[in-house]
Order: structure tokens, then sequence, then C-alpha cells
């Protein structure tokens, strides 16, 4: 009786454990999908509007992480304690940084070559060539670039504990950033002047044009928007781990522009249903997969490609078949 | 110089005078990461080498001039095979210094070999590059990673740490690094519960570290370099990890205290001992501070300026035929360097290896009490 | 008559010009001075374009390729001859015609066919790997172990190829990329193959003549990179007559219908599948067969060779140099593959101005360093010029 207890309980005691380690796995999916999704939204309002791939996105995160730091360590010195005005402080300011990023390469390097009518391949490239300038940019620059640079912790610390579960308050608070940062971008896309002007471009650029709407001043808009989203992610991130690198935008952009693929590129819903989906593959591929966990890179790109073998325009599809 | 066949006059026109090297000077070579993620060190080892050769040139006992020549292996395998052949097949370069990763090295040993130019290892601590081979051209003053891990088992023995579970890069380092450990582990007091592999360039360890929390482990034992080291300082406290960390020799460096939020109590296995508590710590840390260089000296520079020496003492003796400082430095005799003795085997590694574990105390890498 | 043969001059006096040039940039040292020969041939190159000179050059290396063809090879034997002990530049120069050759077979993928591929560096890997295995754990002859190289790459495209063919353009894109970063990272974890360390892989040794050894001539001790240079310029000569052949050939004229309409390829009865994948197939069973090239040459590779960033360089070299353009992709794989190896003392910056002289390429200069030029059929007047 004593040893069938004993027995019972070890099991209950596994299985709440399983269960907390389970959650604890999930919250850091959740986590990771979150930043995922951020980059791939950018990814797919920029191709919605101008069909383009903009591929330094990733490096704009970067620049967007690196900004948040730069103003921190002027801030810190100067005397400012407050985290919370520090933090709108970062936001601000990396915020209009990479803005102001999106509109210049918008200005100078995207509409024109769009005007020139070059080959969607060379924008591809532009852009991948630019993320490498950014990103050398950061690692010259920025002070002793190459190495990591510790990001502060500004949000309250503290975490709720159960078993093996740990739930911080901080990566509560990020997760319910993005999700507000989606809502938002949602709303602002579905419900207002400029987010109805966005889909106009983005259905019709000649109709556009000729209902009145400004396209450049329009483009511009967008890029400012998904570059400003990219800043926000690149805090996200840092806020996060913890910790920033120069080359931390290569694999989010990767990731990201995978995940807008695999979502339906022009979708909202799909860029983010994309980001989830690899943070679930990769977490997957850890916790269930008898394989090294070295390898959850692998998988997940595998089932990417098999994914578009089977739904070659993304899961939720593009309204217009094909844009290219 | 050398002579060219006669076909493209305008060429030698317009080359001469930009390149020919007087006699007497004897030219020496220094290749590390000079660019990428581990810089500071490459640019450390580099100054610390062109510090030794600066110091030769003073000196009025001398009967050489020496000129230093460094190239950037990039901390890449790839890179360190292609700047080896530029270095080895560079005929007007006697002798060289080289490399801080274990990866680059153990792949540019071959090529030494090939052009038989001589080399001191100063920073690479994979056994594999001395021992993995029969090559008489290789040479190293620091000691291997074997000895770290020996050391690192008997302090946790020491502290009473019983479960372990190693996070390593999947680099030669690394997986090194994962092999001594566990062949010391299995007869020791210490239990290896998981070991687990990652690349090097991997920016998220959450689902690894939620694994490793499964195991109620008393240590992370961590097997790579500093940036990942800091990667996943952080992040066991996101998941709420609340073990020992221990590093190995490669997250020992400024950038570990300041990347790390938590940098605090890690501790780490340090190849020889602090600078300032080596032999000829304080001196070095003098001089470096003297010549001005824009870069801090870091853990290892040291390394490169007892290698420089090592290898200017045999050009010293034997002159600048290759063949001739590759025997010189195989017989040399016992010297006390800035990092101690140095006496090498019949493989090429040096015999004295001195490991001390180290804390982060007060911002400081300091000896464990 | 006359102005034949001073055309003839003309191409004499270029092709001395370019053996000279490339001498001069890998023999010189200092870098003012390849600074300014890069400045003075970025110079001489826009006067050509604004005297019209080199069009007319290379409207007459079109009518003259066989006096065209003899020139290079000569002008490449003398270059060997000038390099003949120096190892150093010799595997420069080797290693720009192993990319050259691996961009021609990328170019029937997308210069041609229009198949998007930033998966090259893979699949140069593929054949690297193959090498490595091979010439370590078999006897195999080596000309096999080459061929096998190509074979493998091949086979490893087949896996691809159904996401290939059901996509286009960035969906494409992103199939590619994402193999790319998989091989990686499956090399780089997998111990069998060496994992991050890399692998070693033995020299060539082709009818028991081993590349990895000076020999004399003549009293002169030649580098061993001779082989190497003697093997690749080989490779090179086939897979330009090769590829010069298909693009003049009918199957050329299919790949290129699909490239510009793919609707219009189908309503001419073009079966789109059955030449995507053959193209697919013959770019990569070229870069597997360099990439096995290449790793017996290095003896040693890593999958820091084969990364994302190596397949753009790729990409890059094509789009540099014009699509379609195999003038072009030698001329810009001599530029990627040189300059920043040149350019070592200001190292720290390269990938920085590399980066930044490619935008600014291809801002201004959108086609490329030289278009590629559409084949002339006799009696046919073709109007407008379709390479975009």
């Amino acid at each position: 009786m004593c040893e069938s207890m004993r027995a019972f309980g070890g099991i209950t005691m596994r299985v709440i454990m399983d269960f907390a380690l389970f959650t604890q796995f999930i919250i850091n999916g959740l986590m990771q999908g979150m930043v995922y999704a951020l980059v791939a939204v950018g990814f797919t309002l920029f191709f919605g509007v101008l069909d383009i791939i903009k591929f330094s996105h990733g490096d704009v995160l970067t620049v967007g992480a690196f900004a948040g730091l730069t103003i921190y360590l002027i801030v810190a010195s100067i005397g400012i304690a407050s985290p919370w005005v520090i933090l709108v402080l970062i936001l601000v300011f990396s915020i209009s940084v990479t803005a102001l990023l999106g509109a210049v390469v918008a200005k100078f390097l995207v509409i024109p070559l769009k005007q020139a009518r070059a080959p969607a391949l060379n924008i591809l490239l532009i852009t991948l060539m630019l993320g490498t300038a950014l990103r050398e940019a950061v690692r010259l620059f920025f002070p002793d670039g190459s190495s990591s640079k510790a990001f502060p912790a500004l949000l309250p610390g503290g975490a709720f504990e159960l078993g093996m579960l740990s739930l911080r308050f901080d990566s509560i608070l990020l997760f319910a950033t993005g999700v507000a940062v989606i809502i938002a971008m949602h709303t602002l896309i579905t419900r207002t002047k400029l987010g109805l002007a966005i889909q106009a471009v983005a259905q019709d650029e000649e109709t556009s044009k000729l209902m009145g709407i400004n396209f450049e001043a329009i483009v511009l808009m967008t890029f400012m928007l998904g570059s400003a989203v990219a800043a926000i992610a690149g805090i996200i991130n840092g806020l996060y781990y913890n910790e920033i690198n120069f080359t931390m935008g290569l694999l989010l952009g990767a990731v990201g522009f995978s995940a807008a693929i695999i979502g339906g590129l022009g979708n909202l819903y799909g860029a983010i249903l994309g980001g989830f989906l690899f943070a679930g593959l990769q977490t997957f591929a850890v916790v269930v997969l008898p394989i090294p966990i070295a390898y959850k890179d692998v998988f997940a790109f595998g089932v990417i490609i098999i994914l578009i073998a089977w739904r070659p325009t993304g899961l939720i599809a593009e309204t217009s078949s094909e844009r290219v | 110089m050398k002579l060219k066949i006669t076909s493209v006059l305008v060429v030698i026109s317009l080359v001469v005078g930009t390149s020919s090297a007087t006699a007497d000077v004897i030219k020496v070579g220094f290749i590390g990461p000079i660019s990428g993620k581990l810089a500071a060190n490459g640019i450390a080892g580099r100054n610390s080498a062109e510090l030794a050769v600066q110091i030769r040139n003073a000196d009025s006992h001398t009967q050489h001039k020496y000129e230093l020549v460094a190239l950037d292996d990039e901390c890449k395998p790839n890179i360190g095979v292609q700047v080896a052949t530029k270095m080895a097949a560079d005929k007007d370069i006697v002798a060289t210094i080289g490399h801080f990763c274990s990866a680059v090295a153990t792949g540019a040993v071959d090529i030494y070999h090939k052009f038989g130019l001589p080399i001191v290892v100063w920073g690479a601590i994979a056994p594999a590059i001395t021992y993995g081979n029969d090559y008489g051209e290789v040479f190293r003053t620091i000691g291997t990673l074997t000895s770290q891990n020996e050391t690192a088992i008997k302090f946790m023995e020491s502290r009473g740490y019983k479960r372990v579970v190693m996070i390593h890069d999947t680099t030669a380092y690394g997986a090194g690094h994962q092999e001594a450990f566990a062949t010391f582990a299995q007869t020791s007091g210490v239990d290896l519960v998981e070991s687990i592999g990652v690349t090097a360039d991997q920016q998220d360890f959450t689902a690894e570290l939620t694994k490793v929390k499964s195991h109620n482990a008393d240590v992370i034992y961590f097997g790579g370099l500093v940036d990942l080291g800091i990667r996943v300082r952080n992040q066991m406290d996101k998941v709420g990890v609340d073990a020992q960390f221990v590093g190995v020799s490669g997250i020992i460096a400024d950038t570990f205290i300041e990347g790390a939020v938590n940098a605090e109590g890690s501790i780490a296995m340090r190849q020889g001992a602090p600078v300032e508590d080596m032999p000829g710590g304080p001196k070095y840390l003098k001089l470096y501070e003297e010549a001005q260089f824009d870069n801090p000296p870091e853990a290892y520079g040291i390394y490169a300026f007892t290698a420089m020496n090592v290898l200017l003492d045999a050009i010293e003796k034997a002159g600048s035929d290759r063949e001739a400082i590759k025997d010189t430095l195989a017989g040399l005799p016992e010297k006390d360097y800035a990092i101690g003795p140095v006496r090498f085997d019949s493989s090429g590694q040096n015999t004295f290896s001195l490991i001390t574990p180290v804390v982060v105390k007060d911002g400081k890498w300091v000896k464990v009490e | 008559m006359n102005e034949f043969f001073l055309s003839r001059v003309g191409v004499l006096v270029a092709i001395v010009f370019a053996a000279l040039y490339i001498s001069a940039l890998l023999y010189i040292e200092s870098e003012t001075m390849v600074g300014a020969l890069v400045i003075g041939l970025a110079i001489l190159w826009l006067v050509g374009n604004r005297t019209g000179s080199s069009g007319r050059l290379s409207a007459t290396i079109r009518k003259n390729t066989r006096y065209t063809g003899t020139l290079s090879l000569i002008a490449v034997i003398t270059v060997a001859a000038f390099f003949y002990n120096d190892h150093f530049n010799l595997l420069m120069l080797t290693t720009v015609m192993i990319f050259v050759v691996a961009c021609i077979g990328l170019n029937i993928q997308f210069g041609y066919t229009g198949l998007l591929n930033f998966a090259g560096a893979a699949f140069f890997g593929a054949g690297g790997y193959t090498a490595a295995v091979l010439t370590s754990n078999t006897a195999m002859p080596h000309l096999v172990v080459l061929l096998c190289g190509g074979i493998v790459a091949v086979l490893i495209g087949f896996i691809l190829i159904l996401p290939v063919l059901r996509t286009r353009g960035h969906y494409a894109a992103v199939v590619t990329i994402a193999f790319s970063l998989l091989f990686r990272t499956l090399v780089e974890v997998n111990q069998v193959l060496g994992g991050a360390q890399g692998a070693p892989v033995s020299g060539l040794n082709l009818f028991g003549w081993d590349f990895n050894k000076n020999f004399e001539i003549g009293g002169f001790e030649v580098s061993f990179y001779i082989n190497y240079f003697i093997f690749a310029s080989l490779l090179l000569l086939i897979s330009i007559i090769f590829s010069r052949t298909l693009e003049r050939s009918w199957i050329g004229l299919n790949l290129d219908t699909i490239r510009l309409d793919e609707v219009a390829a189908m309503c001419f009865g073009i079966d789109i599948a059955r030449w995507k994948t053959t193209a697919f197939a013959m770019g990569n069973f070229m870069l597997g067969v360099v990439g096995a090239f290449y790793a017996t040459m290095l003896g040693f590779i890593a999958p820091n060779n084969f990364t994302f960033g190596d397949s753009l360089i790729m990409v890059s070299i094509i789009l540099l140099g014009g699509i379609g353009s195999i003038p072009g992709i030698i001329l810009a794989a001599a530029i990627v593959i040189i300059l920043p190896e040149k350019l070592q003392a200001i190292e720290e910056y390269r990938f920085l101005i590399f980066a930044v002289g490619v935008i600014l390429i291809l801002l201004f200069r959108p086609n490329g360093l030289i278009r590629r030029r559409m084949r002339i059929f006799p009696g046919v007047i073709v109007k407008a010029d379709t390479s975009v």
C-alpha cells in the first residue's frame, strides 16, 4: 500500500515536473516566436507595398538595438535613474534612427531602382549588401563593436516560480509589448487613412496614383513603419537576452524572411503564423526529436523547404497568386 | 628579391623600388584573429608580439634587426589555411608565431609542415595541434586544454559538486574540452549528466537550458569562447537555472564581465595564472603600458609576447635558415620567460603548464581563494 | 581589310593589357599602388564607354572567337610563367578561375533559365566534402573523385527540385536560402564530416602525377600550384566552350524562353519542368566538380568555406559581371576575389567597402559591368537587347 502510494506520488510529481518543463519550453518558444513574427511582419509589409524583399531588415534590427544601447550609455552617464524614463528614451531614439534609415533606404536605393525597372533580384541583392554594410558599420564604428554587449535589464525583475517553471515578469511584459505592437500595426493598416493608402498602393500602384495618393510618401511611410517595428524587435530582443551583438540580425533576418514566405508574403497574419511556426519547429526539435540539439535549425529549415514544396505560395496564400 | 623572367618589363618597372628587403633585416610572422569576433585577443597578441620585436631591436646585444609581419586568420579555419600559405610561401619570412583559435591551428599545421616554416603556437590549446601529428615545425608555449579539464574536475570535487551538465560548441575547441572532461569525469566523483553540443554562433539557449534545468545540475560547465559564454550565462537567469557557472579558459576576457549581466561569481579555468601573478607578468604589463598601444593586453597577450621571445632567442642562435631555427627550437634549454619556464618535449609542446581556477569578483578575474 | 586588321590589333592590345594588369595587381604589395591601379581601370572603363571603343572591341571579339581564344590562352600561359614560383599568387589566380567556373554553372541556372539559386556555395561544398571523404577513405582515381563531386551535387540538388519547380521568384529564393543555411549547420555539427573543424583533403594525383610537388623546368623550380593552375585553366576552357555551345543551341533558346516568359514557353510546347531540372542539374554538376577540385587544392575544407555569405558572393559575381555574360563573370570574379586580398591593410574595412561598392554598381550600372549580348543569327534582325 505504502509502496504503491509512493509510486503514485512519484508519478504525480513527474507529471507536474514535466508539465512545468513543458510550459517552460512553450514560454521560451512563444518569446522567440514573437521576435520572429515582428521581423516577419516587416518583410511582409515591404513586400505587400512594393513587391520587394528588403533583406537588410535583420540588420536594421541590429542597428535599432545598438542605437538603444548608445542612448542608454549616454543617459546613464548623465545620471537619469528611472528605468521607465530610460526605456522611453531608448524606444524613441532607436525608433527614430531606424525610421530615418528606412526612409533613406527607400528614397535613395529602393525607389530609384524600382523606377528604373531593375530586376527584383537586383533589389534583393542591393539590400543584402546594405545589410552587410550596416553590420560591418556597427562592428567597426561602435566602440569595441566586435564583442557581445550587455544590454541593460530595465524591466522589473522577479519571477513567478512553480516547481520547474520560472515565469519572469519581464518576459511577460515583453511578450505583451509584442502583441500590442502587432495589434497596433494591424489597426493602423486596416483602420486608418494611412493604412488604407498603404493597402491601395499594395493592390495597384498605378490606380492608387490616379486616385491622388502620393505614392512616394506612402512608400517612405511604409519603410519607416517597418523599420520602426524592427527597432522594437531589436529592443525586445536586447531586453530579453540582456545581450546584443553585431551578428544578431543576420539569422533573425533569414528566419524572419522564411517565416514571412511560409506564411504567405504580403499577409500580416501569415507572417505572425510563420514566426511562431518557426519557433515551434525549433522547440519541437529540442524537446521531442531524438537528435542532437545542434540540429534544430537544420530541422526547422528542412521543414520550411518541405512546406514550400507543399504550399508554394505560403500557408495563407496571397489573393493575387503571383506577384513576381 | 626574386628574379622574374623577362616578358613583363612594364610590371617590373612599376614595381622596382616598392618592395625590396634589406639583407640584415629578418622577417618574423604573427598570425591571429585581428578582425572578427575574437579581434580583442588577436590585436592584443599582435601588439605583444610587436612589443617583443621592438624590445629586441632596441637591445644592443642582438645580432639582427627584426621586422614583424602580421596576418589575420579571422578565427576561421579556411582563412587560416590561406594566410598560413601566404606566410609560409613568403621566403623572406623565417619563422612565425601563430593562432589563437584551435580550429584554425589544427587545420593550418599541415601547411607549415608542407613549407617547412617553424611555428610557435601562442594561444591555441587543442592537444592535437602538437600531439596529433609528428611535424617537427610545430611548437607551443601555452599548455593544452587537457590539463585544464583535469583541474576543473579536481576543483569541482573540492567544492562538492556532483552533477554536471556540459554545454560546448562543436568546434575543435569545444569538442576537445568535452572529450577531455568526459574522460577525467569517468574516474572521479563528478557525474557528467549530459553534454549538449551547440553551434558556435547560436543566439538562443533557452531550450537547451530548460533541458539542463530538468537535470537538477550543480554545475553548468561551459566549453567554448567568450561570446557564447556570455549568452549561456545570461540566459541561465531567464529560465531560472541556478547552477554554478564554470567555464573553460576561452571565456576569460574583460568582455565577459562587460557582457554578462550577472558575471559575478562565474568561475573559469585559467591557462597559467592572472597576468599579474605570472613570473614576468608585472614587468610585461609595465612594458605594454609604456608602448602605448590602443588596445589592452587582454588575458593572453603575454603568451604571444613569450612565444615571440622564445622564437627570437632561437633565431639569434640559428640565424635566418628555417631548418636551423626548427632544430634550435627543438633543442632549446629550459629558460624562464614571462609566463614561467619553457622547454619543449619531443612533440614541440611546452612541458610546463599551470592551471589556476579564477572567479569574477568585483568586476575582475581573480584567483579563487 | 585594314579595319579588320586594326580591330585585331585592338584585341591583341586589350588582352596584353589585361594580362599585364592582372599580373601587376597581384605582384604589387603597396596599397596605394593597388588603389591607383583600381582607379586607373575605372577611368579607362569610363573613357572606353564614352568613346564607344569598348563596344567596338567586344564586337570584334565576338566575330573572332578563335583568334581571341588563342591569344587569351597564350596570355594565361605567360602570366603563369611569370608567377612560376610564386605560390600565393598562383593560388589566387587559380581560385579566381575556380570561382569563374562555379559562376558559369550558376549562370546556366539563373542567367539563362532564370532559376534563382542562393545555395551555390552549398553545392560547391557538397563537391568539396565528397572529395574529402573519397580521397581520405578510398583509393578511387582522382579524376573519378572530381566527377563524383559533381554527381553528388546533382543528387543533392534533386532533393530540392520539387520545391524549386513549384515556386518562382522570392518563394524560390527562400528554398535555396534555407537550404544554404541548413547545409552549413549540417556539416558543422556532423562529426563524421569533421564538424566545425573541417576535414583534410588529399592533393590531386592524376595518372601518377602528384599535384602537390614542386618540380623543375630547365633549372627553375616551379611552384606546385602551377599544376592546379593548368588544370583549372582546362576546366575553365571546357566550361566556357560548353556554356557558349549551350547558349547557341536550341536548348539555350528553350532556356532563355523559359526565363523570359514561362507561359509563352508552354504555349510553344516547351516542357518547363524538364528544362528547369536539366539546367539545375547542369549548373550543380559544374559547381560540384570545381568544388571538389577546390578542396583538393586547399588541402583542407571547413563549413566556413561554404556559408550563405559565400553563396551571395557567387551571386554578386554574376550580377556584377552582368547576368548571363561570361566575360562579365571573369572580370567580376577577378575583382571580387583579388581586391579584398590585396587591400588587407585596410582589412578591417574591406567588407564594408566591398558592400558599398556593390551597392553603387547595382545602383548606377544595373546591367553589370559587361552586359550579355544576345545571340546573332545571320539573316535575322534582332531589334532590342532582351537580356534583362
